[in-house]
């Protein structure tokens, strides 16, 4: 059947609409609060909420980046899934704020714990990091930096300081990674990672823990 | 190949899974403009009031018609103003405003320029607290009628809204040239009060009620307010008489049972203000009669209970902020800093009253609530915000007595003298809490 009945025209449109997103009209919310504060304490009010965002109220992103250290022992690689990851949701992160991209939280949330879910089970299944892999983290970090914007939405953005808001959210966002980073690398990584059993013993279990996490987060943001 | 085929069928479940989740919203979208909203059957004194037959007959035959022709714009318009007063009516707020939202935005989807339509929208805003979009919504709307005294109030209100006192005194003076009534009276009396002119604020609201049909909604409201400014003087009994005739104009009003419950408060009626509390808070769905039923239950020892109230009133109220999208959810920030004040969660109190700050540093009653939230833990931090609280020269008796105390606990014993004196003369009739703190504290003094 090629011909769609009139509902269905409605539901591709706005299908269509919702890919798109192109909604310029709502642009990033106001604080009015920081509009008149010094440039210091704008950089710091940005910055410390990136930072908390991700530790200690972003367990999801908490969770991914931990999936995202696991599939590799050598920090090269980590670093380089970490880089893509950070191009990326800065770049939806931005145009989000500005209002060129938009989508609801209640696709973006969903769509995060799937990302994270299948972070999860592919280090389970495929057991050494391929190049597409970095291709499929920038994939996820777009979608995350939509999810980023939605936190920076309910705080608003001082209208004379955008770019440096944002930028000073993601600087907060990158030293929250970071961590997470050096933590799991130096916890699991540095002393057992060279064992032979490290994937059985670390990279399985905690694999598992965090697939059944996002499977829970899915269905419960659905 | 098998673990590029692993790839290909997890890439597969990923894009899979994430075309349902895009597909489920999309529905959801479909189903929402598909939706239409009934008038929800009134309950107890509620349904007895003589225009609730009228309304309901009205506003299905409206459903009717704009469900048969969704082109009809005056009778979408005549529905989303149904929607509207009824949402005041029974102060469920979240179900009408997004009922009314829902056929405002129908209409401008094709006349973008629909003054009326934009009017509706503006005051749907408002009452969502979203009060800088529905500026500026009236400001589209002045623009395409400038001759509308309306518009002037709802500028007025948004302003007010968001600390710009004085573009709100130029608004209303427009607003009253070109319509002195009931609705002008109202906002200037109100105007007044903020800076400081309380005899002033009572004649101008004496004025509105006489300018309105007893009986109407609107014309009670405004005796509501005009008793609350007689609270604040201390005047009771012409508070009381007040109160009274607006609930023998419109028997079961919330707001005149409430109001006979403060009464009861001040006379030191527990059990008849709970009762009155009780009842208020059965007519209609305002979280002030929680909040003010839990303040009593405390004063008079029904901790247990009051909890329970408290509890259950932030439930509602993040039920309020939490519906449907961002741009559909009421801002109550400033509402939930009070009840968890109540809660002795200052923490809370605080991050709720900063949420509220941020989108509204100016305005006066949310750098009270800020100061308010932070007197507990640390009255220096209070001190900057209670400053931009007083600036208008607001002498609302609950303000200078928390100034008074902030100003007390902050070390400044003459100012926290003379506010907690003017705060207290005449005896306003006030949160019986706070007033006793008042009393103790300036006694000391």
């Amino acid at each position: 059947m090629l011909v769609m009945n009139a509902r269905n025209q409605k539901k591709a449109i706005l299908f269509l609409l919702l890919l798109a997103a192109a909604r310029v009209s709502f642009a990033h919310t106001v604080n009015y609060e920081l509009a008149n504060a010094p440039l210091h304490n704008v950089v710091g009010f940005y910055m410390k909420l990136g930072i908390q965002h991700i530790i200690p109220y972003g367990l999801d992103h908490i969770v991914f980046v931990v999936g995202l250290c696991l599939l590799s022992t050598k920090l090269k690689s980590i670093l380089w899934q970490a880089t893509a990851f950070t191009v990326a949701h800065s770049v939806t992160l931005a145009l989000s704020m500005k209002g060129v991209i938009t989508l609801p939280a209640s696709v973006v949330e969903p769509i995060i714990a799937l990302s994270i879910l299948f972070i999860a089970v592919e280090n389970i299944l495929i057991s050494e990091l391929k190049p597409w892999r970095i291709a499929v983290v920038f994939l996820f970090g777009l979608i995350h930096g939509l999810g980023f914007a939605s936190v920076l939405n309910e705080i608003g953005l001082p209208p004379n300081q955008f770019l440096l808001s944002i930028l000073s959210f993601n600087l907060g966002v990158e030293i929250g990674q970071i961590i997470v980073i050096a933590l799991v690398f130096g916890l699991i990584i540095l002393p057992f990672g060279r064992r032979p059993l490290y994937r059985r013993s670390f990279v399985y279990p905690l694999s598992a823990l965090i697939g059944v996490m996002a499977l829970w987060w899915t269905i419960q943001r659905l | 190949m098998k673990k590029r085929f692993t790839y290909g069928a997890l890439l597969l479940f990923f894009f899979g899974a994430t075309a349902f989740v895009v597909l489920r919203y999309t529905n959801k979208l479909q189903n929402k403009a598909n939706a239409f909203y009934p008038l929800k059957e009134r309950k107890g004194a509620l349904a007895q009031m003589p225009e609730w037959a009228s309304v309901k007959e009205k506003g299905d035959k409206l459903i009717r018609i704009v469900r048969e022709a969704p082109t009809d714009i005056r009778s979408t318009l005549a529905l989303a103003t149904i929607y509207i007063q009824e949402g005041r009516a029974t102060g469920d707020y979240t179900y009408y405003d997004e009922a009314a939202m829902k056929y405002i935005e129908d209409v401008l989807k094709t006349e973008p320029e629909n003054f009326e339509a934009l009017l509706l929208k503006a005051l749907v805003q408002l009452s969502q607290h979203h009060f800088l979009d529905g500026l500026e919504t009236a400001e589209k709307a002045k623009a395409i009628n400038p001759y509308n005294s309306y518009v002037y109030g709802l500028i007025t209100d948004g302003n007010v809204e968001m600390g710009n006192y004085d573009a709100a005194v130029k608004s209303l003076d427009k607003m009253v040239s070109i319509r002195p009534d009931l609705r002008s009276y109202s906002r200037i009396s109100y105007l007044r009060e903020i800076h400081g002119d309380l005899p002033g604020a009572i004649d101008a609201m004496k004025q509105a009620v006489d300018a309105g049909y007893p009986g109407d909604e609107g014309t009670e409201w405004a005796r509501i307010q005009l008793a609350h400014l007689y609270e604040n003087t201390g005047d009771l009994k012409n508070a009381e008489m007040h109160y009274t005739i607006a609930l023998q104009e419109r028997p079961g009003y919330a707001h005149a049972v409430a109001g006979l419950g403060n009464i009861a408060v001040a006379n030191k009626d527990y059990a008849k203000a709970i009762s009155l509390y009780q009842q208020a808070d059965t007519l209609q769905a305002d979280y002030t009669f929680k909040e003010k039923l839990a303040e009593v239950y405390l004063f008079n020892g029904q901790k247990e209970k009051a909890e329970d109230l408290i509890d259950a009133t932030i439930d509602k109220l993040n039920e309020a902020a939490n519906s449907g999208e961002a741009s559909a959810s009421h801002h109550v920030d400033k509402e939930l800093t009070y009840v968890y004040l109540l809660k002795n969660k200052t923490d809370k109190a605080v991050e709720h009253a900063l949420a509220e700050y941020r989108r509204r540093p100016d305005n006066i009653d949310v750098n009270e609530a800020v100061a308010w939230a932070y007197f507990n833990d640390d009255a220096e931090k209070a001190l900057p915000y209670l400053t931009k609280a007083l600036r208008t020269g607001n002498k609302n008796p609950t303000l200078l007595c928390r100034a008074g105390l902030i100003y007390n606990k902050a070390g400044d014993k003459t100012k926290a003298k003379q506010f907690l004196s003017k705060g207290l003369e005449n005896n306003p009739n006030i949160d019986p809490l706070l007033m006793g703190e008042s009393k103790e504290v300036f006694a000391k003094l």
